[in-house]
Formats: structure tokens, sequence, C-alpha cells
């Protein structure tokens, strides 16, 4: 596992070395606000570590309450939140999902559990069933539990849906085997009624973006509104960067998207063909064997949120692969 | 004859196939002279000695032995002019060992493909490919029964940094790598421009369009729902604390189970207490007020065990015993159900 971090003068460090970065990285990338792009001489030098053999150490008190949200729909919320929790999951931490959109809820189909939902938090309110079996606990990490607000058809009364969530994560908290280390919120686009139901129990926040404009738009005030209402712990996550076009200078490279909102990474996701195909199957891509890129950018980005660290170096554009003299027959 | 017949004797050890055509000629001719014979001297007895008095016979056909020699010389003749095979196997052995060598190979060759073919087929009965063949299964929903992953989380073999820490290879791609630039004063700076242009407060209070405000109420905090928004509804039903109770229950039948057991053992017992029961089972419209449309079923099926049980019987306590055991099954049933 590959964990890109500060240079830390623990013992334990297996590998670390310094590295300036070449001078074609300034022209490669896009420059939409000049003000914050600093000198070349500015540039710290790469450290990277690489961890074998640990688990990631968790930071902060639990049960973590995580809600991962982006203004803008369709940038990849459900399916950070899948990856993401059951990474965790895959990390030996107890996860709860919560699929907070009411109307729209996609969580359960994009984990394989759809046929599983039989109650939600509705019945739970109304006295229909218990917490314990409203939560669906997924066969393959039976450390994962999915939890749905509603059923797509059923009304939630509007201002109720915020308290219910600060009770549940208390309950979730007071059940008999511990509570969980972390609380996933998967939180609806745009910033309505369901957008301040998710985030109302969270004290911290995944910010999702794609690297275009409109995008960055949304989730800049979705920021600000979670600055507001006193969530200071926000992370980004850039999703669907294709490096191909930063350097073809068609996109707006990772550098650039966290130029314009300011916030530290937690990963850098890749477009991947198999983000799709594993939709739908239902199987999150983490999962995937043999593992594909996007999934393993997911699982790093787990990692850091594990240990509340921060992508210290971004993967930039593709190099050719050298190869040696005996590749000639064919590796 | 008798020399023509010891000459194809001889013959017999080295070309089978003509000499038991002639065998099978010379058998039937026997036979057509046995009936000559017979035919002439009107005596069965002397059968027994018939190849020597074919010779003697004298038919009504003078002709037929003259025929039937020339035809033996012919076949003797043309069984002459064919070499044996003894002899053609011998000219010919240089090129037929390979020939009857790839015929084996063929032969091998057409066996073992048939056996691979019929080892390697993929539709055995009962398997799993066979219910994706009849339509029990679906094929896109495979992976979930045979679980995909990869072994160890924490030693990923397919991510590597490269020595000078530049470039990182995942998937086989290498990537180089930038530091990020973003400090805190930045981030600091950034959130300063947030606070300015984005003021919100949390709303507490929903209100549909055309509700009026109520007093000592910050407006910032309002939320104003659209009349006809989807899914959204202001008006709330659902008692705030026992919702909350409900939520933090942790073991035992859920609240609303509960109740609607009570009300519905209540109603028996009134029932039980006017004595109604003697002549109606339950009353179905009284039952109906407390069961949810999914009970339906059960429902009926109850009342249609209860019914002659009833009548039978025409205990009221035990009825009612019957009553609440079903129930409890039912709430068994359901906690069995739990996901």
């Amino acid at each position: 596992m590959l964990s890109l971090q500060p240079l830390n003068p623990k013992p334990s460090s297996l590998y670390s070395s310094t590295f300036t970065p070449p001078n074609s990285l300034s022209p490669k990338t896009l420059k939409p606000i000049p003000a914050f792009r600093p000198s070349r001489n500015f540039y710290p030098s790469i450290h990277s570590m690489l961890q074998y053999n640990r688990k990631p150490q968790l930071a902060g008190d639990t049960p973590r309450v995580v809600v991962i949200t982006s203004g803008k729909g369709g940038v990849g919320k459900t399916t950070t939140t899948a990856n993401i929790g059951l990474s965790l999951a895959r990390l030996g931490f107890s996860v709860v999902a919560i699929d907070c959109d009411v109307g729209l809820r996609n969580l359960d189909l994009l984990l394989g559990l759809e046929n599983r939902v039989n109650y939600t938090v509705v019945e739970v309110l109304n006295g229909d069933c218990r917490l314990d079996q409203a939560l669906v606990r997924d066969k393959r990490w039976s450390n994962f539990e999915l939890l749905c607000i509603s059923k797509p058809r059923s009304k939630l009364p509007i201002g109720f849906g915020g308290k219910a969530l600060v009770w549940l994560v208390d309950a979730l908290k007071a059940r008999d085997e511990g509570g969980p280390d972390f609380i996933i919120i998967d939180c609806p686009a745009g910033i309505d009624a369901g957008f301040i139901t998710a985030i109302t129990p969270a004290n911290e926040a995944v910010l999702v973006t794609t690297p275009d404009i409109t995008s960055l738009r949304d989730a800049d005030r979705v920021t600000g509104l979670l600055e507001c209402d006193g969530i200071r712990d926000i992370k980004m996550i850039v999703n669907r960067v294709r490096t191909d076009m930063i350097k073809g200078e068609d996109m707006m490279s990772v550098l650039d998207v966290q130029e314009m909102l300011g916030l530290p990474l937690l990963g850098v996701i890749p477009e991947d063909s198999e983000v799709i195909r594993s939709t739908n199957r239902g199987y999150p891509l983490v999962l995937n064997k043999p593992p594909a890129l996007a999934g393993l950018a997911f699982e790093q980005a787990a990692w850091r949120l594990v240990e509340q660290d921060s992508m210290e170096t971004v993967m930039m554009e593709e190099e050719p692969k050298k190869r040696g003299f005996f590749s000639f027959f064919g590796r | 004859m008798g020399a023509s017949m010891w000459s194809l004797q001889l013959h017999t050890v080295s070309v089978p196939v003509p000499l038991e055509a002639f065998w099978r000629y010379n058998s039937t001719r026997k036979r057509t002279f046995k009936k000559l014979n017979i035919v002439a001297n009107g005596d069965a007895k002397n059968s027994k000695n018939l190849p020597h008095q074919i010779m003697v016979v004298k038919s009504n056909k003078p002709n037929l032995p003259v025929l039937l020699q020339d035809a033996v010389t012919k076949l003797q003749e043309s069984v002459k002019s064919i070499p044996p095979p003894s002899l053609l196997v011998k000219k010919h052995s240089g090129v037929s060992l390979p020939i009857a060598l790839s015929t084996m190979v063929t032969l091998l060759v057409i066996i073992l493909r048939n056996y691979v073919a019929k080892r390697s087929k993929p539709n055995r009965p009962g398997s799993v490919a066979d219910l994706v063949r009849r339509g029990q299964l679906r094929s896109d929903r495979r992976g979930i029964s045979n679980p995909l992953k990869y072994n160890d989380p924490f030693n990923n073999p397919l991510v590597k940094v490269s020595k000078s820490n530049s470039t990182v290879e995942m998937c086989g791609q290498v990537y180089r790598l930038a530091p990020v630039t973003l400090t805190k004063e930045q981030q600091a700076v950034h959130q300063k421009r947030r606070s300015r242009a984005y003021q919100w407060k949390r709303p507490t209070l929903f209100l549909r369009e055309g509700d009026s405000v109520p007093p000592d109420v910050d407006p910032d905090t309002i939320r104003w729902i659209p009349a006809n928004h989807p899914f959204a509804t202001t008006a709330s039903e659902i008692d705030e604390d026992l919702a909350q109770t409900n939520v933090y229950q942790k073991h035992g039948v859920p609240f609303r189970i509960q109740a609607e057991h009570e009300a519905l053992q209540r109603k028996l017992e009134a029932l039980q207490s006017e004595q109604k029961l003697g002549k109606l089972v339950i009353d179905p419209g009284a039952a109906k007020d407390f069961e949810r449309p999914f009970k339906t079923r059960l429902k009926t099926e109850e009342q249609l065990d209860q019914g002659p049980y009833n009548r039978q019987m025409g205990s009221n306590s035990s009825e009612s015993e019957g009553a609440r055991d079903s129930f409890v099954n039912q709430h068994s049933s359901e906690e069995m159900d739990k996901p």
C-alpha cells in the first residue's frame, strides 16, 4: 500500500527520499487564478513513503461522522461513498454508510444490496422495526453496514430528518457491540433540505468535485455553506481526472483545482471505465481483481481519511514506461 | 471337378474372398444337383453319395455340366489372374506404412478431440452456467456469488514508487509526481473569501409557501418549501419524543407492532365480554382498523383457522389464546425477516 505524505522522521518509515520537480511542471497546467501561483523556487520537494504491512492508524474520536457531498449532481458522491466505505471496512474498521438521498437513493444499488433493504429509517422512527433491523450488513465485509433513510416514494417531514440523523448517530454510538469507527453519509445533490439533513450530524466533510468549472462553482458554494455550519475539516476528492487531457491542456490539473478551492486533497481519482462496469454489477471497484486504477486511488484516499492526512504529492501526466533490453521478447 | 475343388481349396489360404464366393456358388450347385439326382432316380436314400453321383447324373438338361464347367474354369482363371494379397502387401509395403500411421494418428486426434470437448463442455446439468443458460440466474449478477478480492490491502504490489521518488507506477503505468503547493495561509485566505461570499444560517424552521412566519424567529433560519415539492412534507404526523425512543430502542418488539397487538387484544377482550363471539367469529371490520395492508393475507388465514375451531369448541378463552399465539408467531416471523 502506498501512502504519499510529508516526510516524517519516524524510524519505522521504510523508504523515503527527496525530489525536486522538473521545470516543465508550471507550463503544463492552466492558471485560472494567477495570484496564487507560487514561483518556481517555492515548490517544496517531494517526499513520499512506501508503507508495507502496516495498518493505518485511526486518528480522531470515534465514531467519525463524515459527510460526502458535492453540490453538483453526477460527480461521483455515491461511488465515492461506496468505495471509501468498503475500503475502510477492508482496512479493518467498522463502517455504517447512510444513504441520505430521500427521493433518489442509489447507494444500495452500487453496493449490490438493493434486494436486502426491507426497513429504512422512516420505519425505525414509526416504530415498525428497531434500528438494528434496518441496518443491512454486507455479506462480503461483515463490518460494513448500510442504512437507507427512506424508500423511494415515502415522505419524511422536512426539518425532522436532521434531528433524526443526530439520534441515529447517538443510537449507533450506544450499540451493545460498540459504536462504529466511521459513519459515512451520502449526501444528495443540491443545497436543499436533503443537504441540510445530511450535514447535520457530520463533523467532517469530503467534497467530491470534477475538474470542470460547473462542478467547481458548486463545490465552492457548498464549502462555504459547510464552513458557515461549523464544519471546518473539509477535504476534497478530485474525481474523473484524465491525465492525457491535462497533458494536452484541455483539462484543469488537480493543482489548478486546488488553487481555485483552497482545500486539502484527500485523493485524486482517475477516469476509469471500470467504474461504470462495477456500478452495473453492484460490486464496488475496490474489490475488483485485478485492481483497477480508480480502485487503488479510492483505497489510498480511504487510507488518508483514516489518518486524517492529505496528499502532499499528486500524480501528473503519464510517462512512457522505460523498457529493458529483454522487453523485446514480450512482457 | 474333384481336381478343381482341390485347386480351389489350395487357393483358400491365399485368396479368401473369391474362394468364399466360389463356395457359395458351389453349394448352390450341389443343391441343384441333389435336386436333379432326386428327380432322376426318384430315391431319397441315394442322396448320401451325392458328390460321386454328380458326375454320372443324366439330367433333363444335357448341356448344364458343360456350362457349369465353363463357369468354374472362368472363375478359376479370374482367381489365378488376381495376385495374392501377401504379394500385394510386399509390393506396396513402403507406401502403406506412413498411410497407416497417419490414419492411426488422425483417429487418435479425433478421439482425443471428442474427449476434450466432452470434458470442457460448460453446461453440465445443474451447474451455474446451466442455470444462466436456462434463465434461472442472471449472468451479470454472478460476480456476487464468487467474491473477487485481492488478499492483502496492506501489501499492494501494483503500486511502486521509483527510486528517485519522482514517479509512481500504478497498474503498469508510470505517472510523474508533483508536489502540492497549497499552504495554510492560502487555505485561510480562501476561507475568508467564502465567509464573505456566502452568508448562511442553517434553517431550523421549514414552512410551506403561504404559511405565516411565527414571532421570535430569525427569518434567515426559515426554509420555504414549495407546495408541490415531490417528497418533502412539512406537516409532521410523527410524535418526536416517540420517534426518539423508537430510534434508541435496542431490544424487544418495536413500538408500533406492540401497540397494534395490544389494541387488537383489547378489542377481542371487549368482544368477549359482550359475548359476541358465540355468534360471530371476529368482526373483520374491527380488526381491519389495526391491520396494515401487507398483513391482510395473514389475517384472513388467521380467521379461517379460527373459524371452525371457535364453532367446535365454543371456548372464548382458548380462542383468544390462539389469536395471541398466532400474533406472536407473526411477530417472530417478522423479526426473522430482519435484513
